[in-house]
């Protein structure tokens, strides 16, 4: 069987990277004595199973991985033994027991949720709004493995809500096709007559699956 | 610190290469509220995050700091140059990784001191925290500012910036220092009184207490104290009881890798080998051992607390230890099922047991280490080093034939009475290895052979038998480098050396005097810091600050002292005389090999330390 569990990473821990996120979930687990399953060979690890990489400087609120275990453990039970393992910044929420063959996060990723909250310059980013979805392409250019390359933006915004200072932005965010938060923040600036991107603090809320339903329900 | 500061930190983070260096909230970090009566401590190790993280001894204090329920003690590192240049340029304090208090908010700052070439840092971090780098310019207001760890041993270069020293063990005095500071300071005490009262505490020095005067060659003349309560001869601070001292059975498990990213247990303390340019080996004196039962159920409990999939046994000279099989036996019972590896550091070539060998390749594998530090046996008897040529192949020969394909050798190169001929038989060090190799059957050895030689420069060292002797010239460094070079262009063998002008700078600091201050003062006025990165050692600065301050670099490190020269760090008694040291410097010249003092005492002074060497 397999633990699909929702986490959060808040606060400093925002600054921790993907590969110290998945050590510090490995040791968590280790110390934890939850009846988790090894690979095998020679050094012998957790196969974690994250749906998405989070950023850093970005706080997670909903994040979902899958921890393969073995052995009896309910998911509430799961859930009270791994937050008392886990450092205070890092809080399991909820957790679900799936069958092996079920599908990993990752490959039912569609979207993510972004909270945006502009440090400056307020007034004009939130003017920027409707004029940026107002348009039918947003050309931008994307690092790939291949160097820059030209891509738009715009079909993968989903949908944007502006909300008191802060914007809800419903991302792309899968293989076919990803709007990271920096460039949907830069195309925001420049439609605001802005030279530079505007310094944002971004929270990813949520994930979610093609049918626009919570990941962690799949 | 205020809300603006707060906010003014977070927005720096992002814009430094590394921001999980400053973050802190990692597993077993303590954060405890501050009352109006807490003494708190910040422990600030005067390097990057990731190599103070791979150090033992500031969890053992951080432990010990944070246990006591009158004080709390937080960390502060050295930040990189991204993060101290944006400091600076904010105007922001550095602070600490758990409450981000301001270093100056605190009641006592404490360094450790591992490394000569980290002293600047110890300037650049008072300075970015708002701290007067100059003992004499701290208002009353100010925390005291002490240090400690091996280099604390010769303080006079640390002197001017250092309000107090603290010799020895520290798992009490550091306590017993704290509790003093923070007592006085509640009392609204003067500094000065703080100071006097911390000079009665046994294994501490207050370098205002005393002065220097110097002879026209610029040696010392005369050293004494100029207050009559201040002892004229500082005693080392030393726990006989392991055993039961404090050590942690939790520490702060980093989320960025670091250097030594394991929990490291320290099996015992001390070694009585008496290789002669160890300085540890004779700071630490005598040996004592935490027994296997103690260490099993550290272990035990360390590892549940931080997840580590990797332990190390720590000391000088782990294959020492008095009941070694059993403990490693032990140890792989209790975590062949929690796989945890085992690894040994500080493996003495002659004392490798073939048994442990194979146990630690039971789960994980990695190469060998041997440090012969000579390639012949002259130069080895010279330095006391007692490993014979066949030594090194029995081990090298056991460790092929259990499966090991890669091994390590650290010497060290221009010790003394050297010639041209100990080092061409490095090249004969090599080949050795390599036909142990060959001799096991090919399907019996693992294949792959991997040889690597690292030569370090000999750097004298205070409180060693050496501490007399001049080191090689630059010049001489090089002309050797360049030998050991060409012998050692051999197939499938890889060399490394240090930087020659970094252990020349090393060897003018390890045995300076008290002037010795204004030229680490100037050297980072000039910008010298983090001298110990070699993407940012400014030679030439630092030949600057000499010339600045009129001194000459030679004078310290090329010069070979008299035998009735007063040596600026003579106050100090570590327990080891100084009659004994200029014994065995005579002994080294003759080529007589000391025996380990375990078979017999051999008189090197620490008796005189009540309960020392008694079995």
């Amino acid at each position: 069987m397999k633990m699909l569990c929702v986490f959060s990473v808040t606060d400093r821990l925002k600054y921790i990277g993907h590969l110290d996120l998945m050590r510090a979930m490995q040791r968590a687990l280790r110390r934890s004595g939850l009846p988790i399953r090894f690979s095998q060979g020679f050094n012998p690890h957790i196969l974690l199973s994250f749906a998405a990489p989070l950023s850093v400087g970005m706080e997670g609120m909903r994040e979902v991985m899958e921890i393969p275990i073995e052995g009896d453990v309910s998911p509430e039970m799961f859930v009270e033994i791994l937050n008392q393992s886990l450092p205070a910044l890092i809080r399991c929420q909820s957790a679900r027991l799936v069958e092996d063959s079920s599908p990993a996060p990752m490959s039912q990723l569609w979207a993510a949720n972004f909270s945006i909250l502009p440090l400056e310059y307020q007034d004009e980013i939130m003017a920027a709004v409707p004029v940026l979805l107002s348009k039918t392409s947003i050309p931008a250019m994307r690092k790939s493995k291949k160097g820059m390359v030209e891509i738009d933006l715009r079909p993968l915004i989903h949908n944007v809500l502006v909300k008191d200072n802060s914007i809800q932005a419903l991302l792309a965010l899968h293989s076919s096709g990803t709007c990271k938060p920096d460039l949907f923040i830069k195309a925001l600036s420049q439609c605001a007559g802005l030279e530079a991107p505007v310094p944002c603090k971004v929270t990813r809320k949520a994930l979610y699956t093609q049918q626009f339903s919570p990941l962690e329900d799949m | 610190m205020d809300e603006k500061t707060l906010a003014a930190i977070d927005r720096l983070l992002p814009q430094v290469e590394k921001p999980a260096r400053y973050i802190g909230g990692e597993m077993n970090a303590d954060i405890k509220e501050r009352a109006k009566e807490t003494a708190a401590f910040a422990f600030c190790f005067p390097d990057s995050y990731e190599v103070a993280m791979s150090h033992l001894g500031m969890k053992i204090l951080y432990h010990i700091l944070n246990k006591q329920p009158d004080m709390l003690c937080e960390r502060v590192m050295m930040p990189w140059v991204d993060m101290s240049d944006l400091l600076k340029k904010e105007g922001i304090p550095l602070f600490s990784l758990e409450s981000r208090t301001a270093l100056y908010d605190f009641d006592v700052v404490g360094f450790t001191l591992q490394y000569e070439m980290s002293f600047t840092n110890v300037l650049e971090m008072l300075s970015l925290g708002g701290i007067p780098v100059l003992s004499a310019q701290r208002g009353e207001e100010m925390p005291i500012v002490i240090a400690g760890g091996p280099c604390a041993f010769n303080p006079e270069p640390l002197a001017c910036f250092i309000d107090a020293f603290v010799m020895g063990d520290a798992e009490k005095a550091i306590v017993e220092v704290t509790r003093l500071i923070k007592r006085m300071r509640l009392e609204n005490k003067p500094r000065k009184d703080i100071l006097l009262a911390l000079s009665q505490i046994e294994g501490c020095y207050v370098p205002s207490l005393y002065e220097v005067t110097y002879h026209e060659d610029g040696t010392l003349s005369s050293f004494k104290p100029t207050n009559d309560q201040a002892p004229s001869k500082i005693r080392k601070r030393l726990e006989l009881d392991l055993e039961h001292l404090d050590y942690p059975d939790a520490i702060p498990v980093p989320f960025t890798e670091i250097v030594h990213d394991r929990v490291s247990l320290e099996i015992m303390r001390g070694c009585t080998r008496g290789c002669r340019f160890c300085q540890a080996g004779m700071l630490y004196r005598p040996v004592r051992e935490r027994s296997p039962e103690r260490l099993v159920e550290l272990a035990q409990k360390l590892i549940k607390a931080t997840g580590y999939e990797e332990m190390s046994l720590s000391s000088l000279s782990s294959g020492d230890y008095g009941q070694l099989a059993e403990l490693i036996r032990e140890l792989m019972l209790r975590f062949a099922d929690k796989k945890v590896s085992l690894s040994l550091p500080s493996m003495r070539v002659d004392s490798l047991l073939k048994e442990s060998l194979e146990q630690v390749r039971e789960v994980k594998k990695s190469g060998l280490t041997l440090a012969p530090e000579a390639a012949t046996q002259r130069l080895r008897d010279v330095i006391n080093k007692g490993i014979s040529e066949e030594d090194i192949r029995r081990s090298v020969s056991d460790a092929f034939q259990s499966g090991w394909s890669s091994v390590k050798l650290y010497f060290m190169n221009g010790l003394p009475t050297e010639t041209e001929e100990d080092l061409i038989a490095y090249g004969d060090m090599a080949r050795l290895v390599i036909d142990a190799y060959h001799q096991v059957p090919k399907g019996q050895r693992s294949p792959g052979l991997r040889i690597s030689l690292s030569s370090s420069t000999f750097v004298p060292k205070a409180f060693t038998p050496f501490q007399w002797d001049a080191q090689d010239t630059l010049e001489t460094i090089k002309h050797k480098q360049k030998i050991l070079r060409d012998v050692l262009k051999i197939k499938g063998v890889s060399f490394n050396w240090s930087e020659p002008e970094l252990s020349h700078l090393e060897a003018c600091i390890a045995r300076g005097d008290r002037r010795m201050g204004k030229v680490i003062y100037r050297a980072w006025q000039l910008g010298c810091k983090m001298d110990g990165w070699r993407e940012f050692f400014k030679y030439d600065l630092w030949m600057q600050a000499f010339e600045d301050c009129h001194l000459d670099p030679a004078f310290y490190a090329n010069r070979e002292r008299a035998g009735d020269e007063i040596l600026p760090w003579d106050f100090v008694d570590i327990g080891v005389t100084k009659k004994y040291l200029w014994l065995e410097r005579e002994r080294s010249l003759l080529g007589i090999v000391t025996p380990d003092c375990r078979n017999g005492c051999d008189g090197c002074g620490l008796t005189r330390f009540e309960g020392a060497c008694v079995s």
